[in-house]
């Protein structure tokens, strides 16, 4: 079989745009239906509490439950659409959720030792520990979105909370709900 | 020297080769998934994967998923290995050590 080095360098070009665009819808595949469940949490939970300040622990207590069951059902539907269930990921399932309850299970002892006075401080917390999970789960994927967003995220709360912190549930309805929010549609339109 | 591989060379099973290998091995991606994802057409994909399935590089299981049929589709051990020694030899062209 004769083939040009023309030949060979087109056909390495195509497995290569192949593999990342498949590496690509698989990740969309459950990574855009979480990224928009979580920014419209984030969207209404943070516009909610700018208007109904007392409610902040009733109002995210119920969408982070609402969050919670809807990862879960997108999680379990997710290997039906691209793959069946194998124990690789069954396993990796598991250890996402780990990592998750986790994370927060250390931040809310954090928040013990810490304990923060102002209602901004504690979601400016949660919300920088949420973008750490994101980075961590970057890293670990190579899914180098998730690190930006996670970055950029945490950036744009950092931004709320020191220039507008009169404003910072009001900044972080858009800017981080809104951000996650448009990612995950992004990803949905783009990477299909 | 590394021999090329007639059965994965044709462009159309060279890249449904790159997308099952891509996934985790005992990982499968269902038809419909794949036939949009590579943007063929139902019969052009499905005689391909023949091929490829005759050769041993995939397999093709049919089952049911909430009553509905779904076909789905993997790379074999030796699929990932004929694969891997394809894209060795296409490396082995470029640099010019195999004519």
């Amino acid at each position: 079989m004769n083939v040009s080095q023309e030949d060979a360098r087109e056909s390495l070009t195509m497995i290569k745009a192949t593999s990342d665009h498949t590496r690509k819808v698989v990740a969309s595949s459950y990574a855009s239906g979480l990224l928009i469940l979580w920014g419209l949490i984030w969207v209404v939970g943070f516009m909610s509490v700018h208007f109904y300040p007392r409610r902040v622990g009733y109002i995210f207590n119920t969408l982070n439950a609402i969050g919670i069951v809807g990862t879960i059902l997108i999680c379990r539907k997710w290997p039906h659409r691209v793959a069946t269930k194998t124990p690789a990921s069954q396993n990796i399932f598991w250890r996402i959720f780990g990592l998750w309850f986790l994370l927060f299970a250390f931040a809310s002892l954090w928040l013990l030792l810490l304990t923060p006075s102002k209602g901004i401080q504690v979601c400016a917390f949660f919300c920088t520990v949420a973008m750490f999970g994101y980075v961590v789960i970057g890293l670990w994927f190579g899914s180098y979105f998730m690190v930006w967003l996670g970055l950029m995220v945490t950036g744009l709360t950092f931004l709320g909370y020191y220039v507008f912190p009169g404003y910072f549930y009001l900044w972080m309805s858009p800017m981080g709900g809104g951000a996650l929010l448009a990612t995950g549609i992004y990803i949905r339109v783009r990477w299909r | 020297m590394v021999e090329l591989n007639n059965v994965i060379h044709q462009p159309a099973r060279l890249r449904i080769m790159s997308s099952l290998v891509t996934l985790d091995p005992g990982e499968q991606i269902d038809f419909t998934y794949l036939r949009n994802l590579l943007k063929l057409t139902d019969g052009n994909l499905g005689a391909h994967l023949t091929k490829l399935e005759d050769a041993g590089y995939i397999n093709i299981e049919k089952t049911f998923v909430a009553r509905k049929p779904r076909t789905f589709i993997s790379a074999t051990g030796k699929g990932r290995d004929a694969f891997e020694t394809h894209v060795a030899a296409l490396e082995q062209i470029l640099k010019g050590s195999q004519k």
